[in-house]
């Protein structure tokens, strides 16, 4: 590890540098298992692809929950939507379908069947709005709940359209019907890594690598460069937008709506514009998902979908988009990971290596059947762990793992304020508006001066800041304060605030 | 089927609604969140009735066609239930520090976990009451209701239960602290209520009826671990309809969703059914959507009417 590199570890929170070592970790385990042969490079790539799906859908969440406090339990109806927008187009079996792969010779059709899974959302993200969006919260998580339930049971039982129960097939990869990608997996050489003889002598010998990359596998590889395309710009488009004064607007809304309502913005219309971006992301989760599976059926729709992505949310910590992307990774790790250990495991316990057995004669039993239960039914075990986690990291954590803290800020006012990790108070955003409402209040009747700390630490969702519709308009802002920032230093101790003296003596480390 | 086995089926269904919309009714007006695992706890319920029935379902007697070893397999259901939802409540629930939004959520990984445990110890599979099945009751064929004994029990039980909570709610000092503290937590806490106990006695009394509608359901259709689940939403729809926090709403909400869900298949033939309607008058909906209807009728209660038929509380 290079010094620089070093030096940016330690800059990490310690929750930071347990999610690098826990992802870190889990890749070294991929890249041993692709090494060893024990995963081929086609089912790697997969998991990748659903990797950044999961990501996706978080992204989608993250707008609607994590920034906006909408609480959307409608998840998988729009990753429904989307897989079915693209699949009714173009699936084998679809009784929509349309022949051929170009529409008019021309356009790929799974270009039309993007856009159409895109309009399909967001329609149905108005729809389910007008109704819901008005509504006091928890009534929002019954309601979309509900009618989450109604696009599936549509889904389901209208056979003419949609081939109900037995789902549609055949769904080409998305790249056909596209000018050069079509037959880029076919033109593309198959390249047989030979298998390595890895041994240290004496000790052990083993075989590595040793797989064929062939046409599976560059198509797996194009799936993979889709769904990163995807999220890369969802990303850029999500980041620019959260710092922008929408952005700033929704975060108030989620932390105060009556505040963001005294303030003259029409809460309504921003919570639908979230709750369509958020909807219309997902939808390009479900296309990916449709091209990548090449097989929808309603049963991608079925609720748990919806509380896997709540899961990666709530776990990377709502409102923070690197925690979707950590919370996207853990959520798959936990889905595969757990089919992957059900067929490890041995089926039972090995035999009579627990000491002691005559003493205790019934609790070894205990444990082998429930070992046994356990290792039988993974579906219900991975149930049981997806539980477990909710309630946990409720209990514990619920800001989740990577609560937002610079990523809110534009990086300009982060450098200026320097210092590394923690300079920057790690509240999380309900806490934010008030907190700093209530600290400038307060240091207003005790010297006006200062004010400006709080503001230069770049908590941006304060109302102040609503009025300020320039963008770049912290950085101003930390400019100005951090003039302020020697004056404060030595007034720091007597200020009346802790909080505002100790960001004032953490920002000159 | 005529309309009066239509309407005999929507009472039998009503009274199992009823009973799980009063207690999330309860809960949530008391504990102050929606509470997403109400569905798994009378999941909870009827399975603890299904093991018990097990080992006392030989029991002598007979009480509307069903085996006195039912009915005290109904109230062991009732009290795992009820002390399923107590643990719940001091281990997760109480430590908790969030919003009501936050225990909602909690309380979808509390489902789970409800859930997982009891597909890991029964299966997933469909089970039924080992009680042989009923012919219908003669006397009421003739007006062509084909129904058993069984579905009698199923609703006296209920109107027994709900009887006995009408008498603990306005007769008893624990039902009026019950109903100060749904009003007004702080000012009963002031008063000298021990709210935090009151909580308890509603996880208690919610619980347990939850339980004993999971033991009715199981009895009626069959038992599933996503039998609770399945059907929560259709209770959220009966309490939102009939006003959240409001026991009597709940009655009230419990009763017509349920009827309307059992008299869906009527909706295509009703101009056929109902006089002063031309005969080909019909709304054109299969009974695959009964479901779907409910929470639609949800939906268009939280867009005009908000606090439901018998709430006050304006959102």
């Amino acid at each position: 590890m290079s010094v620089a590199a070093r030096d940016r570890f330690d800059g990490l929170t310690r929750a930071e540098q347990g999610a690098v070592g826990f992802v870190v970790l889990l890749a070294a385990l991929l890249l041993f298992g692709l090494a060893t042969g024990g995963l081929a490079p086609t089912y790697f790539l997969y998991l990748v692809g659903l990797v950044g799906m999961y990501v996706l859908l978080s992204f989608g969440l993250n707008v609607q929950w994590g920034y906006t406090g909408l609480i959307n339990f409608s998840v998988a109806a729009f990753f429904g939507l989307g897989a079915y927008g693209t699949a009714l187009l173009t699936a084998g079996n679809s009784p929509l379908g349309i022949e051929g792969s170009r529409l008019l010779g021309l356009i790929p059709l799974t270009v039309i069947g993007l856009l159409i899974a895109v309009v399909l959302a967001a329609v149905v993200a108005v729809a389910i709005g007008i109704p819901t969006l008005r509504l006091r919260a928890d009534y929002l998580a019954i309601a979309s709940l509900g009618l989450a339930e109604v696009v599936r049971l549509v889904f389901l039982n209208q056979r003419d359209w949609t081939n109900g129960s037995a789902g549609l097939r055949g769904i080409p990869g998305f790249f056909q019907g596209w000018p050069v990608l079509e037959t880029f997996p076919q033109a593309m050489p198959n390249l047989r890594v030979e298998a390595l003889e890895v041994s240290i002598p004496g000790v052990f010998s083993t075989r590595i690598l040793g797989f064929t990359l062939d046409a599976p596998f560059w198509q797996a590889l194009l799936n993979v460069a889709f769904v990163l395309a995807l999220v890369g710009v969802v990303f850029a488009i999500l980041r620019r937008a959260h710092r922008s004064p929408w952005g700033r607007v929704l975060r108030t809304i989620r932390s105060d709506e009556d505040l963001a309502e005294a303030l003259g913005k029409d809460t309504y219309a921003f919570k639908m514009q979230a709750f369509v971006l958020g909807s219309v992301i997902m939808a390009l989760a479900g296309v990916f998902y449709a091209h990548l599976n090449l097989f929808v059926s309603p049963g991608d729709l079925e609720p748990i979908n919806t509380f896997y992505v709540w899961i990666a949310v709530i776990l990377g910590g709502s409102g923070s988009n690197r925690g979707a992307m950590f919370g996207g990774f853990v959520v798959i790790a936990i889905r595969e990971g757990t089919r992957f250990l059900g067929e490890l495991l041995p089926g039972a316990l090995p035999a009579a290596d627990i000491p002691f057995t005559d003493l205790v004669v019934s609790f070894p039993s205990v444990v082998e059947t429930t070992y046994v239960t356990v290792v039988s039914n993974f579906a219900s075990t991975r149930l049981l762990a997806v539980g477990l986690l909710i309630v946990l990291v409720m209990r514990f954590r619920p800001e989740g793992m990577l609560p937002p803290q610079r990523e809110l800020i534009w990086p300009r006012s982060v450098a200026e304020s320097a210092g590394p990790g923690e300079t920057n108070p790690r509240e999380t955003i309900e806490e934010e508006a008030t907190a700093t409402a209530h600290v400038s209040d307060a240091s207003d009747e005790v010297a006006p001066d200062e004010v400006a700390p709080d503001e230069s630490t770049g908590d941006e969702s304060t109302g102040d800041d609503l009025f300020d519709d320039a963008p770049d308009g912290t950085g101003d802002d930390t400019s100005d304060s951090s003039d302020d920032d020697t004056s404060n230093d030595v007034d720091a101790p007597t200020d009346a605030s802790g909080d505002a003296s100790d960001e004032g003596g953490e920002r000159n480390e | 089927m005529s309309v009066l086995e239509f309407l005999a089926n929507g009472l039998v269904f009503s009274s199992i609604i009823v009973l799980s919309s009063i207690g999330l009714s309860l809960v949530y007006s008391i504990a102050d969140f929606a509470n997403f695992a109400h569905g798994d706890t009378m999941t909870v319920g009827a399975y603890a009735a299904l093991v018990t029935f097990g080992f006392v379902g030989a029991l002598g007697g007979e009480v509307l066609g069903l085996p006195l070893g039912f009915f005290v397999a109904l109230a062991v259901g009732v009290a795992v239930a009820a002390v399923v939802a107590v643990v719940t409540h001091k281990l997760v629930y109480e430590p908790l520090d969030v919003d009501s939004i936050g225990l909602l959520i909690t309380s979808i990984g509390v489902a789970f976990v409800y859930r997982a445990v009891i597909q890991l110890g029964f299966g997933t599979g469909f089970i039924e009451f080992e009680i042989t099945l009923l012919r219908p009751i003669e006397a009421l064929l003739p007006y062509g209701i084909r129904m058993t004994m069984h579905d009698v029990a199923i609703v006296a039980s209920a109107a027994v239960l709900v009887a006995g909570l009408h008498t603990l709610l306005q007769y008893t000092d624990l039902g009026r602290k019950m109903r100060a503290t749904a009003d007004n937590p702080s000012l009963a806490r002031v008063s000298g209520i021990r709210t935090g106990r009151i909580e308890l006695w509603t996880w208690i009394i919610g619980a347990g009826l939850a339980g004993a509608g999971g033991v009715f359901l199981g009895l009626y259709n069959n038992i599933s671990p996503r039998m609770g689940f399945n059907i929560l939403l259709v209770v959220f729809a009966a309490v939102i309809l009939g006003g959240i926090g409001s026991v009597y709403g709940a009655m009230a909400g419990g009763f017509l969703i349920g009827m309307i869900n059992q008299l869906t298949p009527l909706l295509p033939r009703l101009g056929q059914e109902l006089p002063l309607i031309p005969e080909s008058f019909g709304i054109p909906i299969g009974i695959e959507y009964a479901n779907a209807i409910a929470f639609l009728i949800m939906v268009a209660v939280l867009l005009l009417r908000p606090s439901g038929i018998a709430g006050e509380e304006a959102t």
